[in-house]
């Protein structure tokens, strides 16, 4: 848990509301003439009353060392912060723990390198105690290497869960923000100001109880659905925990879907591109794309509820597909949203889920594609919430979706960790996957979040260029707000208006984003890159050629991404490239954009 | 005073329920919505929903998202609604509520959307797509400013979430009759008296019912149960059919008569 200091105090009865308040350090001042300096009785009561409850500690500027050793014996003191020009040599002669402050200017890095093994207070570059914020997110740097990091600056009930969320710091630290003039707390604010600390969540792999990730995600649906969807998280958290459930989906998974997908080695795209290339083949589970991992998981659940009739939106048709599958195999009624505009295009894909004994409801309502589906997938909810299972297609939605996904999907990392570790001795230095919602690259991601070293990339479509706003890629160039039942980035106008999306592969072609990723885009955890329709093209003829592996346009994205790193790492790293699904159902676009071919 | 709460103490002590309509503003543009809020008062309205179009409106039925999309094609926007609001109020005392969705409000800014509806008269605010617990920082600053954040309460509603939500509801609690989306229905839901008693044995908070009501006789066969009505779907559709805004007026104007005469009220 995150240690939350009080500082600068001057007043017993401030150490007392600090210590009711719950704090777990207490700071005093020894640098004479500033105006939180404390007096030698004060000192003496607020270290008494202090101790077994609180760390003491004693901040100093440049005092002699026999000074600090002094007051650390006489009060005393548990621990020390150095204000001043103190060096690790200085350091090196206490004989007891002490805190060094840097300043959050350029030199951070290399000052840290310079005070190895000591732990650090970070604090605004214009000096300690100004009161000012600075970007907590550069002292992750320092905390993910595993660094003791305390921050400081400017913080208060404000500001203080940010900075957990965004350093994850050992501990945070306040003063200034909490008085009611120099030395005096306000009591209040302290209080407010240590709850705050408390209740924020440093980084963390699972929303908290509400459903956020962060500040994204939440339940932002009708009253109507409001007991369906706390009826699913009930029966999904006993699920997590049901060791059967898992052994059945695993069952199911292997002897249905064809799992595990293999992690092959792109030999030749990994002597083109000059580091070594694996792809994870999901392009090879049943109906061709990762999309059976979630709608065989789902299906499963929905049937231990007793709902037989499943409800689900598609875009492209491979939702769709994958849904119409698992409730064939599972005998359970299929409805499927499709709008209007992609029935047209992808009739193939309806003739598909039709033969698999689904109703497709062509939705001519807004812009007649996967956003007005999934409208109309919620209204159908609404309406029949009682006997009816929503079986959603993305890390999207509310709140328990986007985690129900992902932990079905996660398999794909899972599998992939095993694979690399096998093949490679070692994990990857990165993983690539392509976003619209977002569920095959949580998928991917997931199994390696807690791994600092490994980069996550999510490519979003790009489209016609993100300036002229035709494109999918709300990370990049949208805003965070509320759709479909959560709180992420959007592309919208300024009044809130969604916008109609655009990628030429439609299972991209999405206005929103699952909300951890953009929890993790904001923590920095993943980076998020755009590839054009243009590039995505090219990226499908180029693994066609370069591997014998046609890859659906959501996945040419990644490689497209991919493909721009050339020499960007060097032959000793390994890649993994989730390709998410096969191209087939791409193949005429293809050939129509390309022209006749050869 | 909020004009809501002063508008529910005359409507009891008048012994009557209040009548609540619904228009989207800015269909078919905003000068005709401003002309209808003061029409519907004359015609007995008690107080007028104005529902902000969305680009998205999952919780509407087929009447009210032919409607929306009529409003965005005029480009009509949340800012535009407040302004409105400011003019019809130097002339017009009628309980004003915002109907919506949070990403119109998280685009204008939850803080500044009540101050501003505080400054133009709005009198209450109810998000179609928000249960009460979320976006706690819009509670607190309507609270702050004096309007109403008003909930929502659905069949689906478990009797623990009734008794949370009515009892901290402001204004009014919005009881929605049928489970689903808005749009007129021939048959109104048969328990929803026990669900307007369930409300009821824990809020001195007005009970109003609204989706599906289209008819005077289910908007007085309603008012037997609950302090208010609210229709909707059945304004919306006269004012979509006729052909210019002034036919629009006149048959808004007569069939929200006929309902408040329905109610005794008018």
């Amino acid at each position: 848990m995150t240690q939350v200091k009080v500082c600068g105090l001057t007043r017993v009865e401030d150490a007392l509301a600090a210590l009711d308040a719950g704090a777990d350090a207490l700071g005093m001042i020894f640098v004479p003439g500033t105006p939180r300096c404390v007096d030698d009785a004060a000192a003496r009561e607020i270290s008494r009353l202090a101790r077994g409850r609180a760390v003491r500690v004693g901040v100093f500027r440049d005092a002699p060392p026999e000074e600090v050793l002094r007051r650390v014996r006489e009060l005393p003191l548990d621990a020390v912060q150095l204000h001043g020009g103190e060096g690790p040599e200085y350091l090196a002669r206490l004989p007891f723990p002490a805190i060094k402050v840097l300043p959050a200017d350029d030199a951070l890095e290399a000052e840290a390198e310079r005070f190895a093994g000591v732990d650090l207070l970070i604090d605004h570059p214009s000096g300690g105690g100004s009161g000012q914020v600075w970007d907590f997110a550069r002292a992750r740097a320092l905390t993910a290497r595993g660094r003791r990091v305390w921050i400081a600056g400017g913080l208060s009930a404000k500001n203080v869960a940010e900075a957990v969320r965004l350093a994850l710091p050992h501990g945070v630290d306040a003063s200034s923000e909490l008085e009611s003039a120099p030395g005096i707390k306000h009591a209040a604010r302290v209080r407010e100001y240590v709850e705050a600390a408390r209740a924020a969540e440093p980084e963390t792999r699972e929303p908290d109880a509400t459903g956020y990730f962060g500040r994204y995600g939440g339940r932002f649906v009708p009253e109507t659905l409001v007991s369906a969807v706390t009826e699913l998280n009930h029966t999904y958290a006993a699920l997590r925990e049901d060791p059967g459930f898992w052994e059945e989906l695993a069952e199911h998974r292997r002897e249905y879907a064809g799992r595990p997908t293999p992690l092959y080695f792109a030999a030749r795209t990994s002597e083109d591109l000059g580091f070594r290339v694996y792809l994870k083949r999901e392009d090879l589970a049943h109906t061709g794309a990762h999309k059976i991992n979630n709608a065989i998981g789902q299906a499963l659940i929905a049937r231990r509820m007793g709902k037989r009739r499943i409800i689900a939106e598609t875009g492209a048709g491979q939702h769709g597909v994958a849904t119409a599958t698992a409730c064939a195999r599972y005998g359970l009624d299929c409805e499927v949203y499709m709008g209007e505009e992609d029935v047209r295009r992808q009739a193939l894909n309806v003739f598909r889920m039709e033969l698999l004994g689904a109703r497709v409801h062509p939705v001519r309502s807004g812009s007649r594609t996967l956003k007005d589906a999934m409208n109309e997938a919620l209204r159908d909810w609404a309406t029949h919430v009682r006997s009816t299972y929503y079986l959603i297609g993305s890390t999207a939605g509310p709140h328990p979706y986007p985690m129900l996904v992902r932990d079905l999907q996660a398999v794909i990392g899972e599998e992939a960790r095993a694979q690399i570790q096998a093949a490679e001795g070692r994990l990857p230095s990165a993983l690539i996957a392509c976003v619209g919602g977002g569920s095959n690259a949580l998928g991917l991601f997931h199994a390696f979040v807690s791994d600092s070293d490994v980069e996550m990339i999510g490519v979003e479509a790009g489209g016609e260029g993100l300036e002229g706003g035709r494109h999918g890629a709300p990370l990049n160039a949208g805003s965070p707000g509320a759709l479909h039942g959560s709180l992420s980035y959007l592309l919208q106008d300024d009044c809130g208006q969604i916008f109609e999306a655009h990628s030429i592969s439609a299972g991209l072609d999405y206005p929103g984003v699952g909300p951890e990723h953009a929890y993790l885009k904001d923590t920095g955890r993943a980076q998020y890159t755009a590839v054009s329709d243009a590039e995505a093209l090219d990226a499908f003829v180029y693994l066609s050629r370069k591997e014998g592996i046609i890859p659906a346009f959501e996945s040419s994205h990644a490689i497209a991404e991919l493909r721009r790193r050339k020499g960007g790492w060097g032959s000793g790293d390994c890649v993994v490239v989730n390709l998410s699904g096969r191209g087939d159902k791409d193949v005429a676009e293809a050939r129509r954009l390309l022209g006749s071919g050869d | 005073m909020n004009r809501l709460d002063a508008m529910f103490e005359r409507v009891r002590a008048e012994g009557r329920s209040a009548l609540i309509v619904f228009v989207t503003a800015g269909d078919p543009d905003l000068a005709t919505t401003a002309e209808l809020v003061g029409e519907l008062a004359e015609a007995g309205a008690d107080a007028i929903e104005l529902g902000v179009p969305h680009s998205d409106p999952i919780g509407e039925g087929p009447t009210i998202q032919a409607s929306t999309l009529r409003a965005l094609r005029n480009g009509t926007r949340l800012s535009e609604v407040l302004d409105m609001v400011a003019r019809v109020r130097e002339v017009q005392q009628v309980p004003l509520v915002l109907m919506g969705y949070l990403n119109n409000v998280l685009a204008h800014g939850e803080g500044r959307l009540a101050s501003d509806c505080a400054a133009a008269g709005v009198d209450g605010l109810i998000l179609a797509d928000t249960p009460y617990e979320e976006a706690p920082e819009l509670t607190r600053a309507t609270r702050a400013e004096g309007v109403h954040r008003i909930p929502l309460v659905a069949p689906t509603s478990t009797p623990e979430r009734v008794v949370r939500i009515a009892s901290a509801a402001r204004g009014f609690v919005y009881c929605v009759s049928v489970t689903g989306v808005t749009g007129a229905r021939s048959e109104l839901s048969d328990d929803l008296g026990e669900m307007v008693g369930r409300i009821r044995r824990v809020t001195e908070t007005p009970v109003c019912v609204g989706f599906g009501i289209s008819t005077p006789e289910q908007a007085r066969r309603v008012a037997a149960l609950a302090d208010g009505v609210i229709v909707g779907s059945a304004l919306v559709d006269r004012i979509g059919r006729a052909g210019s805004p002034g036919a629009a007026i006149a048959a808004a104007r007569d069939f929200v008569r006929d309902l408040a005469h329905g109610l005794g009220g008018g």
